[in-house]
């Protein structure tokens, strides 16, 4: 991401440039709640820049955005509702949105939320959800930070990139995160 | 056939909207029972049923179902095509609900006035789901133009006595609406 801004719908964010390379992991801290969230969606290509530019596995969201979502899984901030009929359809759908084999979906979720033990459903079934497909790049929207541990056993050695707007969240996912003001490119 | 990611798509949002569904199928009854007889009732109730529901398809109410979706490695117009197949889906149910309690009231409609009304309604709800993504001025233009689309369709067939014109001009807005409708999902930031 090179000086990457969203301008559309209110007060504008960024710019925002960060680098996260095969296995590498980064947190951000913002100072609200508004940019971290935005920010996540750009580094998954569900939000496109207005200025500046993001690349996803050399693919730009604003050409190729399909290229793009097939690299990268998004997890949002907010917990699952509770009125999702069960973990197993929750699942099949997920695999469908992906075009994965339900059934082998299925098995790699069940290995996935063993390793999630004690994160609470509502965090748990969409970050399986998400990591069914294998992607390459793990974009978290202000994660839970008391689940760091299990989040990133579960995460495997894949690239994460994550939001959060406290330093002490953005510490427990990686340890030498620190506060972006944005607006300023850090150096 | 239809594939794998449209039929989750939809049956997802089906089963999310299912109260929705009891609702509009129980409206659908009861407004049948009190005007059973005509084509301007069905036609422009059931399309205002379709307009409401393709409304509840709007970002927010679902908000982790439409993350999932715009996260997903999906092309607009696919994702268009599957969302648009929830709301249409329980127009269909509501003008199947109003056609059958027409014969139980005794003014049973024939199948080509239910034809005629499904038309309608189907066209009216593709417009309205464009209105889901935009706000203000926009938005009350697309339900503008989907309560013109069950006027002129009404007018066609009613008026024109055009069956054939009225299913040709419903189909063709149906095309264009869900068209736009994928553009526009193609183009949205879901913030």
């Amino acid at each position: 991401m090179r000086e990457a801004q969203f301008l559309a719908r209110g007060t504008p964010v960024g710019p925002v440039t960060l680098d996260v390379g095969l296995g590498q992991r980064s947190a951000r801290v913002y100072e609200d709640a508004r940019d971290a969230s935005i920010v996540a969606m750009l580094a998954a290509g569900i939000v496109k820049a207005n200025a500046g530019s993001v690349l996803i596995d050399e693919y730009d969201p604003r050409v190729q955005p399909v290229h793009c979502k097939r690299v990268v899984a998004f997890v949002p901030h907010d917990p699952l509702p509770l009125d999702v009929p069960g973990v197993e359809s929750y699942i099949r759908y997920r695999a469908a949105l992906w075009g994965i084999d339900p059934t082998g979906a299925w098995a790699h979720a069940k290995l996935l939320l063993e390793r999630l033990d004690g994160v609470h459903e509502a965090f748990a079934y969409p970050l399986a959800g998400a990591l069914i497909a294998a992607p390459k790049l793990l974009v978290l929207d202000r994660p839970q930070p008391a689940y760091a541990e299990r989040i990133l056993a579960a995460a495997g050695p894949r690239a994460i990139f994550s939001t959060h707007t406290s330093d002490a969240a953005a510490q427990r996912f990686e340890t030498r995160a620190r506060s972006v003001r944005l607006g300023v490119v850090p150096t | 056939m239809i594939p794998e990611s449209w039929r989750a798509i939809a049956t997802t949002r089906l089963l999310a909207e299912r109260r929705t569904i009891a609702y509009a199928f129980a409206a659908a009854v009861v407004v049948a029972f009190v005007q059973p007889s005509g084509l301007a009732a069905p036609l422009f109730f059931c399309g205002l049923l379709g307009v409401a529901v393709a409304l509840t398809q709007g970002p927010g109410r679902h908000r982790h179902l439409d993350l999932c979706e715009e996260s997903a490695p999906l092309y607009g117009r696919e994702l268009a095509r599957a969302k648009a197949i929830a709301p249409c889906a329980v127009a269909i149910f509501a003008s199947l609900a109003y056609w059958g309690s027409q014969s139980l009231a005794g003014f049973p409609a024939s199948p080509l006035s239910f034809a005629l009304a499904l038309a309608a309604v189907i066209a009216t709800t593709m417009v309205a789901l464009s209105a889901t993504l935009r706000t203000g001025s926009a938005r009350l233009l697309y339900l503008a133009l989907a309560c013109a689309t069950s006027a002129i369709a009404f007018a066609l067939a009613f008026y024109a006595h055009s069956a054939i014109g009225e299913v040709a001009f419903c189909l063709l807005v149906a095309l264009i609406a869900l068209r736009q409708y994928g553009e526009s999902l193609a183009r949205y930031d879901p913030v």
